[in-house]
């Protein structure tokens, strides 16, 4: 991708997003959809007159329907409109935002209406994933998304004690941010006393992957509207610019458990997170960033990734969690929102991130709001079993 | 006892004879346990598609036994509380067979709350006590008003609604003087004319109810500031059933599998393993694919490897993972293993699956540390594909 070739700058100057729920019986497919295309208009002060283009995206087999853009024209609005299906996994979400970037800073359309969703209890998700594999062989030894190799790793380096606390501190701070979002799935309202009552109790999934650590099935959708320098400065007070993103997908899926220091792995969100800080001359990510809201599938993983993510050495990662600096009002709150693990609607989830980063930005996220200033954000999505899209969004135009 | 949502704990236990499914019952002949805290201990026996259910102090036996307290019980009983929610955080906590557990969910019909009527006393109650909740403060900027209701009859009450600086209150008296008062003699007409059952101007032409003061605020303001009033009734009976539609997908698939997949499946089943090999970095690749996707240049070579490794990774998989293929759960634990087989070096590692009682076995290998030695297991008859070989089993 070509960095710093953007014809013009583009901002988001809306977002709108349901509930996350998994009781969403009361509403078919193009009903809940339309439920968040309605919130973003009406966020914009704009009507699908304003809007240009439409970007539709979700996971493929999850429902099990082909070309739901179809039937979702209905909820949508897309009707007479340039229409666009995307479908990348776990990254749809963040990938519908790049292509919206893509589509408006290339002077194509001035307006572009993003809609990421998922009704994840209208289908079988884990059977969805385990899908993804290759037909010929590894589809029959996959179990979905679930794997204990990130909890495996973090337990080696760290001893098992260290790294289950980790664990559990994150996925309480996630609790609690999920508990200040109004459209947060599952907050629990767990607390920190619970550290040692949850390790033993919560069931295990795949190693010391446990239940309570690992994402939720959700019912819901997010839309995001994006709109060039000029139309964005015209409707919006407070537009968010996108400064950046970056997309990084390695082919090789499944050979990358050799445990052996002399082969390392390319982790894919080392090597985006690199490459995009390095063209942005981002010398201190950590320093840098007001917040990040993290594609978090499970709590393992994300504080396996913070190092990844900010480059970072040693054990700082973790102290960034024992010492609860990624909760909101710390040095780097992550996942206000209450992330994936609290809501996880797929294929909206990773356009959830940039919402919510976004949201972070012009300051009026709601409960979960960070008290400080937000200048600089980042927002990330996962997918694949070694795909990751990075995006940075800016207040101001001024980089 | 204490009551929750006005239901007693034992008031679920008295039910379950009445709730009890025998179709549910097929196949459980069980005993559980119900511990609930500071009420008592339950004993459940479910045999012959038949069921007991007993207070007693004494659990053994039990393959199970469900622990709550008192409120979280009747909840998850009455779908009053997420039953999923109350035991991923800990509120409900099953010691013993979980799996036998989960069978308790089919043995029962859902415990219905006896539904109440609302009495003119509690509707009154209820609607000026979710007053202050229904308010809009965005509507009341620069509004200095009171509204007093008077309202006669047996149930009858007397309130004055005080809107100042976009702060709603509420006193059970008449405040000062008002700017507007509404009179009706009988309060149960007030509660059918918010409920809608009866029209104002009716009741106001039958000389049942009179406002004094500042009419039009009543009329044009009062329905701005608040959000109407809900029947907590009503919700009961929906307006319209939401039908939810289940399918299931059969279909049968066919894949090709090309030249180089072919190969190595037709390896399996003449008990030989194939890598390809990259010729531009020279690296294999288990199972082999059509080219090398980093030097993306076609890897024709292969190359006999293992059959035998050491297994540098195990993911040990207790989540019952539904065959996508067939809807049948995995029977768990298994092992899914990360085998290095002999003439493969670094990350070349093949996944397959353990030998089911020697799971406990298996040491992990990383960088100079061995990991435990495997051998594949053949099938019988064998068809080319990655289930000919059984699963792997230490090589001893």
């Amino acid at each position: 991708m070509a960095h710093k070739k953007k014809n013009r700058n583009v901002g988001i100057i809306g977002v709108g997003q349901t509930k996350h729920s998994s009781h969403r019986e009361d509403v078919n497919q193009p009903e809940m959809i339309h439920e968040a295309i309605s919130l973003a208009l009406k966020d914009a002060k704009l009507t699908m007159k304003d809007i240009d283009c439409v970007i539709h995206g979700n996971m493929e087999l999850f429902e099990m329907v082909h070309q739901p853009d179809l039937w979702h024209t209905l909820g949508t609005g897309a009707f007479g409109k340039d229409s666009i299906r995307i479908t990348t996994g776990g990254t749809v979400g963040a990938t519908l935002a790049c292509a919206a970037d893509n589509l408006v800073s290339s002077g194509m359309y001035d307006i572009v209406l993003a809609i990421g969703f998922e009704k994840l209890q209208e289908g079988n998700t884990t059977g969805g994933i385990t899908n993804m594999a290759d037909p010929l062989w590894f589809r029959k030894i996959q179990a979905g998304a679930l794997t204990g190799s990130s909890a495996y790793d973090v337990e080696r380096e760290f001893g098992l004690e260290r790294a289950n606390r980790a664990s559990m501190i994150y996925r309480i701070i996630m609790d609690k941010h999920a508990g200040l979002n109004p459209n947060a799935h599952r907050a629990f309202g767990l607390d920190f006393n619970q550290i040692d009552d949850l390790i033993k109790i919560s069931p295990k999934l795949v190693g010391e992957l446990k239940l309570i650590e690992m994402c939720s099935q959700s019912d819901g959708a997010c839309c995001v509207i994006f709109a060039c320098e000029k139309r964005a400065k015209d409707i919006s007070k407070n537009p968010v610019w996108i400064r950046d993103h970056i997309t990084a997908h390695k082919e090789e899926t499944f050979n990358i458990f050799g445990y052996n220091r002399e082969f390392p792995v390319v982790k894919t969100h080392k090597f985006a997170a690199e490459h995009l800080f390095k063209r942005n001359e981002i010398k201190d990510p950590l320093g840098y960033f007001d917040v990040f809201e993290m594609y978090d599938p499970a709590s393992w993983w994300a504080i396996d990734w913070l190092r990844d993510f900010f480059g970072l050495k040693g054990d700082e990662h973790l102290k960034l969690v024992e010492n609860k600096e990624i909760m909101i009002g710390g040095k780097m709150p992550i996942n206000p929102s209450g992330g994936v693990i609290g809501s996880n609607p797929i294929g909206a989830t990773a356009l959830v991130r940039v919402a919510e980063a976004a949201l972070q930005i012009r300051g009026n996220a709601g409960p979960h709001q960070i008290p400080t200033p937000v200048k600089h954000a980042l927002a990330s999505g996962f997918g694949g079993t070694m795909w990751t899209v990075l995006m940075m969004l800016e207040k101001e135009l001024n980089w | 006892m204490a009551e929750y949502w006005e239901i007693k704990v034992e008031d679920i236990f008295n039910s379950m004879q009445e709730r009890f499914r025998p179709e549910g019952a097929k196949d459980v002949d069980a005993i559980f346990g119900y511990d609930i805290q500071g009420e008592g201990k339950w004993k459940l026996t479910v045999k012959n598609n038949d069921m007991k259910i007993e207070k007693s102090d004494d659990l053994s036996g039990c393959v199970a036994t469900m622990s709550a307290d008192g409120e979280t019980f009747v909840g998850v009983n009455t779908g009053k509380v997420d039953a999923t929610n109350a035991f991923m955080s800990g509120k409900v906590k099953v010691d013993g067979d979980m799996g036998a557990f989960g069978k308790t969910g089919k043995l029962f019909r859902k415990f219905v709350i006896p539904k109440k009527e609302m009495s003119t006393k509690d509707y009154l109650a209820d609607m000026f006590g979710t007053v202050i909740k229904r308010f809009k403060p965005s509507e009341a900027e620069g509004l200095d008003a009171s509204f007093a209701f008077d309202l006669g009859g047996p149930d009858g009450g007397k309130w004055t609604v005080i809107i100042k600086e976009k702060k709603c209150t509420v006193t059970t008296t008449i405040e000062g003087k008002p700017t507007v008062t509404l009179e009706f003699n009988e309060a149960k007409d007030y509660v059918d004319f918010i409920l809608g059952k009866i029209d104002a101007q009716s009741i106001l032409a039958a000389g049942k109810a009179a406002a004094k003061g500042d009419i039009n605020m009543m009329a044009s303001k009062w329905p701005v500031l608040f959000e109407k009033y809900k029947d907590p009734m009503a919700g009961n009976i929906p307006e319209q059933e939401l039908l939810v539609l289940k399918k299931t997908i059969s279909v049968n698939q066919k894949f090709s599998t090309g030249p180089i997949m072919g190969k190595f499946l037709k390896g399996l089943k003449d008990k030989k393993i194939y890598a390809n090999k990259c010729p531009k970095c020279g690296r294999l690749q288990l199972p082999p694919r059509e080219v090398c996707a980093e030097c993306r240049v076609r890897a024709k070579d292969f190359v006999e490897v293992g059959p035998k490794g050491e297994v540098r990774y195990m993911d040990l998989v207790y989540y019952a993972m539904p065959d996508p293929l067939t809807g049948v759960a995995r029977e768990t634990p298994y092992g899914a293993l990360n085998v290095l087989l002999d003439g493969c070096k670094g990350n070349e590692t093949l996944p397959h699956f353990i030998r089911k009682d020697q799971i406990e076995k298996i040491q992990l290998g990383w960088n100079e540390k061995k990991g435990t030695r495997v051998r594949p297991v053949w099938e019988e008859n064998r068809i080319g594909d990655i289930w000919d070989i059984k699963y792997f089993e230490i090589d001893e």
